[in-house]
């Protein structure tokens, strides 16, 4: 378990930002993918403000990790059965089973200044300060564990997947709010080595997701996480211009949507 | 038919590795995991050193090609080029089966 401090150095970068804050519709799983793709280059290339976005799903999903194996994480046939949408993300890490009304996803796209001098599992930490702190004010004993797992005292949270390109950051996180257990075991696989050092074999002992650990709707616990931000660096009401939208668009018909993608690694 | 191992570095991310072997040399090899790499890029450099390595080369001597084939600044995260050698022997020597718990 980590309960990190930080320079005050390094968190007084946060208020160096007028950050944007965009709260999606629902949108498509592999347009998710597109859009943190290219908002993490408009930040890098200057043209966007540093944002944070929470999404909206509108539709099942399984997300892989950019190094995982389509036929070692998933089973295709229970994922058709179960209306899930796989696709690959441009991060690394795990794979994530999504349904709408259960997850809590948020992207955050900054400037590698952001997180200078930080090692790379130090950044993660750093990433999510605010977001621990917004947990904490909803009585959740959340903390950090190394190197990129949200949890607390009654299980793991989520988990936080980051990428660097053109001189910006992606930090990205999924959250249980509610987890459908055989569902996600039908449709994910979990293999032992996997577990081997986790402590147990049992992968539906692992989440406690946020609902039973709250007792709270997904919607004040997502609207708690806003203000939270907004309190500590301040938040600016924005939308995806039309520009972004449509090289989204088009960056998920000409790769999230193709099977060279999803099958990079098959 | 590709030989499968798999090895979780405590703490860190899970390696998976398929090894093809023939003439007693590695004729292809994918990693796949759910670790964190910088540059992207730098997987394909670790699988393409494995090719035509001696199928006997130990841990040190895989995770040694690997290690040279790395781009400048390369990050493994979570990871290792002595995990993923790890990963590539059990392949070799075990070729566990894909399992689900």
């Amino acid at each position: 378990m980590s309960d990190q401090r930080f320079p005050e150095e390094m968190l007084a970068r946060w208020h160096e930002h007028d950050w944007q804050f965009i709260h999606d519709a629902p949108t498509a799983p592999r347009l998710h993918m597109a859009i943190d793709e290219v908002l993490t280059l408009e930040v890098g290339a200057g043209r966007r403000e540093p944002t944070l976005r929470i999404w909206e799903w509108d539709s099942n999903a399984v997300i892989l990790g950019r190094f995982q194996s389509v036929r070692n994480e998933v089973d295709m046939p229970a994922a058709e059965r179960h209306d899930v949408t796989v696709c690959r993300r441009i991060t690394g890490g795990g794979a994530m089973f999504v349904e709408p009304e259960n997850t809590i996803t948020y992207s955050l796209y900054a400037p590698e200044s952001l997180v200078k001098g930080l090692s790379f599992v130090d950044s993660y930490a750093f990433m999510d300060a605010w977001v621990l702190e917004a947990l904490r004010s909803l009585g959740v004993n959340a903390v950090y564990k190394p190197i990129n797992d949200i949890s607390s005292d009654q299980g793991k949270i989520g988990g936080a997947a980051q990428t660097r390109r053109a001189g910006a950051v992606l930090h990205h996180v999924t959250m249980a709010y509610d987890i459908d257990t055989p569902k996600m075991l039908e449709v994910l696989r979990i293999g032992r080595e996997k577990l081997s050092d986790k402590g147990s074999v049992s992968a539906n002992r692992r989440v406690t997701p946020l609902r039973e650990q709250t007792a709270l709707p997904r919607e004040t616990i997502v609207e708690r996480f806003a203000r939270t931000f907004d309190e500590l660096y301040g938040l600016t009401p924005s939308t995806l211009t039309p520009a972004e939208l449509e090289s989204a668009e088009r960056l998920r018909r000409e790769k999230f949507d193709s099977d060279e993608w999803l099958y990079l690694l098959p | 038919m590709a030989r499968h191992g798999e090895y979780k570095t405590p703490g860190g991310k899970l390696v998976v590795a398929d090894v093809v072997v023939e003439g007693g040399r590695i004729v292809s090899a994918e990693v796949t995991g759910d670790f964190f790499l910088e540059p992207e890029t730098a997987l394909a450099s670790m699988t393409a050193a494995l090719v035509g390595a001696p199928a006997d080369a130990s841990e040190r001597e895989l995770a040694d090609l690997m290690e040279r084939s790395l781009p400048e600044g390369a990050q493994l995260i979570g990871f290792s080029t002595e995990a993923v050698a790890t990963a590539v022997r059990r392949a070799i020597d075990v070729d566990s089966p894909r399992e689900r718990v």
